[in-house]
């Protein structure tokens, strides 16, 4: 599993097109098809947002190539007060619809942790 | 009433203001998954008609003993549609030129390597395939927004036509012709035809403001605008050709 990039960034509305352009190259890297990576895409634009609803001030997204691309978001930085955010539910069943593999990690009883995979 | 009461209710009596309601109080997950989807060469208003469209679908098979939320449940369900919209939905002319054809050609492509070999083409074999750098290709899929070739063309055809101010490898030539084949493909289309044609593209309405002035409902709109296309398209290839 070869490490294509590591990218280290405070969450903030204003650095997701920054995030989203990045993983369209990476799932570029990864040869996955122009489909696949518009999900991508989304499913990581949904993992930050769920994470900065958590309170983490920053993220720490992980890109491996493996059979195509594999993507691990880790909540980061100090914590601020998490809020209620009704549309995270939707959020999660949008993970759910546009990839199969998604799983979570908690930390501390808080989600800190989304990875997903989208296969070649 | 809460969400179970209002789903077991319309279930026991079939009322359709209920499940009117149903639908209004869950309008705004249509509208939030429509957003989601914005920059893929769809405009938001035609994207949150198919999400609202699978809502109302979605209400209908919805059963509230399962023991799922609704918006759990809907969800999946607007996403499938919206993708399913993507994926038959063609447009008929984008901007620039030269990145709608690279869209085009890359989809066209990708679609022949997927019949030949049963896998799409990573963006990197495709850019290769078509002689273009990787981000040039991946620079074209990005490009969002989508004008028609009518954009800026009115009733008396005075006003400029797009390619009057979007040169594509800056030929006057080529333009002048392309604006007059726009002209005269429009002048075939009816008095009511040509209104909407101003509304949608000359003014930018959206189709709900452009029902609204029209006097006619959304889905109307819809219908004859996809009608208008299919029509300017032959109208085009008739005047290109002569």
């Amino acid at each position: 599993m070869r490490t294509l990039l590591e990218l280290t960034m405070p969450l903030e509305s204003g650095l997701m097109t920054t995030a989203r352009l990045a993983t369209g190259g990476v799932c570029s890297l990864a040869g996955l098809d122009l489909d696949t990576s518009e999900d991508c895409k989304v499913c990581l634009t949904e993992s930050l947002l769920l994470l900065m609803h958590r309170g983490f001030s920053a993220v720490r997204v992980r890109f491996f190539e493996d059979e195509g691309l594999l993507v691990r978001a880790a909540g980061t930085g100090e914590i601020r007060e998490a809020g209620e955010y009704p549309e995270d539910e939707i959020s999660f069943a949008l993970l759910g619809a546009l990839n199969g593999s998604v799983t979570t990690a908690k930390k501390g009883g808080k989600l800190a942790e989304i990875s997903f995979r989208f296969a070649k | 009433m809460d969400e179970d009461e209002l789903f077991r209710a319309y279930r026991r009596t079939g009322d359709q203001a209920l499940r009117n309601e149903i639908v209004e109080r869950n309008l705004h997950i249509a509208s939030i998954l429509a957003k989601k989807f914005v920059g893929r060469g769809v405009e938001y208003d035609d994207l949150f008609q198919v999400a609202s469209l699978a809502l109302i679908k979605g209400v209908e098979r919805f059963e509230p003993d399962k023991g799922l939320k609704f918006s759990t449940f809907i969800t999946p369900t607007i996403t499938g549609e919206i993708k399913n919209y993507f994926r038959d939905r063609s447009r008929l002319v984008h901007l620039p030129r030269k990145v709608s054809e690279l869209r085009a050609l890359a989809r066209k492509e990708a679609e022949e390597e997927l019949t030949r070999t049963g896998k799409k083409p990573s963006a990197a074999q495709l850019a290769a395939r078509l002689g273009v750098t990787e981000e040039e290709l991946l620079r074209a899929e990005e490009a969002g927004s989508v004008v028609s070739l009518d954009r800026t063309v009115d009733d008396d055809s005075e006003n400029m036509s797009f390619y009057d101010v979007l040169a594509s490898g800056g030929d006057a030539y080529e333009n002048l012709e392309n604006r007059d084949a726009v002209i005269s493909a429009l002048k075939e289309l009816s008095g009511q035809e040509r209104a909407v044609v101003n509304f949608r593209f000359g003014q930018e309405l959206s189709q709900a403001e452009t029902a609204k002035r029209m006097g006619v409902s959304q889905m109307y709109i819809s219908r004859m605008e996809r009608k208008i296309l299919e029509k300017l398209r032959e109208n085009l290839k008739k005047s290109m050709a002569e």
